[in-house]
């Protein structure tokens, strides 16, 4: 379990996390939403030990902040939005970075797996800096998932975090990437994910956090969350949930091809 | 003469004769050369100009940065080498190997010619006294010549590339040929050789303006002088009183330099 | 299954770097016997050792030749280049720039500067501690002034235990504004003969290598060089960001600060006993990565083996090519590698992101 009181962040003089409480279990995934400048991806940064804050912060019953870099690799791995590359590295060279906790003899045939899961499958021997932004973020879903490839181990679950991992993919890939997300807490581990899509988020999540101003302002499941009121608050505009348009455009629900 | 020499060293240190000689320095070379031994020397460092001879034997480098396997490939039995001679680590390597190194350390003074003469005259188990003669002879000419100069004040240029002047100051070896030429260096407030400012120059006032014979970059004919914003304001350059001579001629403090120096008094009386 | 694909777009380029490194082990070796074969002075190596053999006397000139004058300039170039390739790239993969090189980290400009100082001031010094320091004083004023300005810039870019290293580079251009500005204030107060010495430890020369001088800067070279496989795998994570380094359970801080003191080490050591050697350190990796990928686990090794192998063959140039004087070997690395580096920056010129 995942747990935080009072947690704060303040980055220069700015207060950008007021006092956050929040719970997340292993087995499900958790979904933070809210408008751009809310403090979505500080909470991430912060739930990462990437950022320093105040208050307490535990990752299965132990001070997250206590845990050296190399202890916490083994029991998480995170996502980011975008990372940048120095080197001309390949597909395999990358994902490899992943190899963290994995013992020798899987650390042959494990790349190879990650990369089939996120659909790169033969992927191995392309230069990084010649793919597409969407299969660039693949090739670092795969060496996130080859951190934590058991989500759990000796009945210790393992968290994957994950920045707005379908920002850059289409359609498909958004569902793929998803379902590999719904797999991991099945099978035990916990996710904390970073959302921009709130439909995708209302199909997978167990639980919304739907943030605000440095505020998680509503929480609970996403029938619970997203409701008009509560969004058309915290978006500042009028949204009407589960409303399809009044004048017969298309729209799309990844929903629909599920 | 030179013949004669030769006999007189081997009959003074006949066990002693060493044949294979560095040198590294050009005024040793220059007294090495009048000391008639030049057939005893296997390498000279490129400063070592003067007389021509030189310039056919190996070039062992700048005598500031020699190295130390390229001194010993010409298997010397002796180094001859200025207080100069570096860099330091090389000539502590030489050292090392049991091949002798003497270094000659002189100023810019008739004594520190003399002393010159006499060092390598030593270390090649020579007799000194002929060419000692003949040059403390050199220098009573030069006194005399001297007395009667009217002592102009000069200024040296080294350089003046770009405009910009390079000028001798106290400690240089262009200040003791203008002493010994009976001369006055126009820069008294510091050491070594420095850029001039315009106004530096202007306040001088030079009467007479020296320089060395060459050409290309550093070369500023009568014309330029003239031309030069301070310069062209100097008494120097109104009268015309602009002298150049040869650099190793003027700046070698060897066996020449009495010669030097009386060449420089009548150049200067124009 | 990993088996049949071919190794060319198997990803993996570790037998590839294997054997790039087998080979460079190989050029090492034979950079390092011709090395001690070659010489202005002519003398065999082959035939003193039967000689020694044979159990005759060597003579003493072969023995300072060999012994005092070669042998110690092969370890010195060997150190040397190694080290200069090394800490280029170490620093190219903590600037993530394949064109930092160790300057970046103030070395050189304040090595500079300390050895000008001690060119032009030397003389200021008490004469005891000139006496005892003899012929090494610019070597150790080089090798402090490496030091002082590595140090300085590390504080200045440090705040709160995080290094900045972008902060780093800035800093780094305005120090070497600095010391260049400290350096023209010594020029102009240098003599003549003062001047030809500050050229000529610019253009570097492994000319006064000798044991005593290794002795004292060949340990602070091989503890940075011991220290760099443990930053192989840092490195490489630091490929994607300090932050990802530190997901990937990377102790980012601890592994920056040992680059950065490993680099000016390796790099304040190599300047103080050589001077200014240049593009060693830019264009050893960068060829390297060319042959055989970025991975620092084989590329660290690689460029050490590389590193030293060329620089003993560039003093080989410079010692017997204008024999019996030699060229300073910052020209020699200058006129190879410039044309190289250029030709580095003319095909990276299409890239836009690197």
């Amino acid at each position: 379990m995942l747990d935080a009181e009072t947690l704060s962040v303040t980055l220069g003089r700015k207060p950008i996390l007021k006092g956050i409480d929040l719970e997340a279990k292993a087995g499900t995934l958790t979904c933070i939403v809210g408008p751009n400048g809310s403090g979505k991806t500080t909470l991430l940064r912060a739930l990462t030990g990437e950022v320093a804050s105040s208050g307490r912060l535990r990752l299965d019953g132990q001070d997250l902040r206590s845990l050296k870099p190399e202890a916490l690799a083994l029991r998480r791995a995170v996502l980011p939005q975008s990372v940048p590359l120095a080197f001309p590295f390949t597909v395999l060279e990358i994902v490899r970075l992943g190899l963290t906790g994995v013992p020798g003899a899987d650390a042959r045939s494990l790349p190879a797996q990650a990369l089939h899961r996120v659909g790169l499958g033969g992927y191995e021997g392309r230069l990084f800096q010649e793919l597409s932004g969407g299969e660039q973020q693949r090739v670092h879903l795969a060496r996130v998932l080859l951190q934590v490839w058991q989500p759990v181990v000796h009945g210790i679950p393992r968290w994957l975090f994950l920045d707005e991992p379908v920002a850059a993919l289409d359609i498909g890939h958004q569902l793929q990437v998803m379902r590999i997300a719904r797999d991991f807490a099945e099978a035990g581990g916990g996710v904390i994910a970073v959302m921009h899509d709130l439909n995708l988020t209302a199909m997978v999540a167990d639980q919304v956090w739907l943030m605000t101003a440095g505020r998680i302002a509503a929480r609970g499941t996403p029938a619970e969350v997203f409701t008009d009121a509560t969004l058309a608050a915290a978006y500042g505009c009028a949204i009407r949930v589960s409303t399809p348009p009044s004048d017969g455009t298309p729209f799309i629900l990844p929903q629909a091809a599920a | 003469m030179r013949g004669l020499l030769v006999v007189a060293a081997l009959a003074a240190t006949p066990a002693l004769a060493q044949d294979r000689v560095v040198v590294a320095g050009s005024a040793l070379c220059e007294v090495v050369a009048a000391l008639g031994q030049v057939d005893r020397v296997v390498g000279r460092d490129t400063t070592c100009m003067y007389p021509e001879v030189f310039a056919g034997l190996p070039d062992v480098g700048y005598l500031r940065a020699l190295s130390p396997e390229g001194l010993l490939s010409l298997d010397p039995d002796l180094i001859l080498a200025d207080v100069d001679a570096g860099p330091p680590a090389t000539m502590d390597l030489v050292a090392a190997s049991a091949v002798p190194v003497v270094r000659i350390a002189a100023d810019f003074t008739e004594a520190g010619v003399i002393a010159r003469i006499e060092g390598v005259a030593e270390a090649l188990g020579v007799d000194p006294s002929p060419l000692v003669g003949s040059v403390t002879e050199g220098f009573a000419t030069l006194a005399e010549a001297r007395a009667a100069a009217d002592h102009p004040r000069v200024l040296f240029i080294l350089s003046a590339a770009g405009g910009r002047v390079m000028a001798a100051g106290q400690g240089t070896a262009a200040q003791g040929i203008l002493t010994l030429a009976g001369a006055q260096n126009v820069l008294d407030g510091f050491e070594g050789y420095r850029p001039l400012t315009d106004e530096a120059i202007a306040a001088a006032a030079p009467d007479a303006i020296l320089m060395m014979d060459r050409s290309g970059d550093h070369a500023l004919d009568d014309a330029a002088i003239l031309a030069h914003p301070a310069l062209g304001l100097t008494p120097a350059a109104q009268n015309g009183r602009i002298v150049r001579m040869d650099g190793a001629l003027l700046l070698g403090f060897g066996p020449r330099t009495p010669e030097a120096a009386l060449a420089l008094i009548r150049a200067l009386e124009g | 299954m990993v088996a049949l694909t071919p190794p060319a777009s198997s990803g993996d380029r570790a037998p590839r770097a294997q054997k790039v490194t087998l080979a460079l082990v190989a050029l090492l070796l034979a950079a390092g016997v011709a090395s001690l074969a070659v010489g202005a002075a002519g003398v065999s190596p082959w035939a003193v050792l039967g000689d020694w053999l044979a159990g005759e006397a060597i003579g003493l000139r072969e023995r300072v030749i060999l012994l005092d004058i070669r042998l110690p300039r092969l370890v010195t170039g060997a150190l040397v280049g190694a080290s200069l390739a090394v800490a280029g790239a170490v620093m190219q993969g903590l600037f993530r720039n394949p064109l930092a090189d160790p300057g970046i980290v103030g070395v050189s400009a304040g090595a500079s500067l300390g050895a000008v100082l001690v060119i032009v001031l030397g003389g200021l010094l008490p004469a005891g501690l000139v006496a005892l320091a003899g012929s090494h004083l610019v070597p150790i004023g080089a090798f402090l002034g490496g030091w002082a300005s590595t140090l300085l810039l590390y504080r200045i870019s440090t705040r709160a235990g995080r290094t900045s290293v972008a902060t780093m580079l800035l800093a780094g251009i305005a120090m070497a504004a600095l010391a260049g500005a400290g350096m023209g204030v010594l020029i102009f107060l240098a003599d003549d003969a003062q001047l030809r010495d500050l050229t000529f430890w610019n253009m570097g020369s492994l000319a006064g290598s000798s044991w005593t001088r290794l002795a004292a800067a060949a340990p602070v070279m091989i503890l940075g060089l011991l220290a760099v496989p443990f930053m192989a795998r840092a490195l490489n994570a630091l490929s994607l960001g300090e932050a990802t380094a530190m997901h990937l359970g990377i102790r980012v801080e601890r592994a920056k600060r040992l680059a950065i003191l490993a680099v000016a080490a390796m790099t304040g050591a190599a300047v103080a006993v050589s001077g200014g050697i240049g593009f060693v350190g830019i264009v050893v990796p960068h060829l390297l990565r060319l042959a055989m990928g970025p991975d620092h686990r084989f590329l660290l090794p690689a460029a050490g083996l590389l590193g030293a192998a060329l620089l003993i063959g560039a003093d080989m140039v410079a010692r017997t090519i204008a024999a019996p004087a030699e060229l300073p070997i910052g020209i020699v690395t200058a006129l190879a590698g410039g044309p190289f580096f250029l030709w580095i920056l003319l095909r990276k010129r299409g890239l836009v992101d690197l």
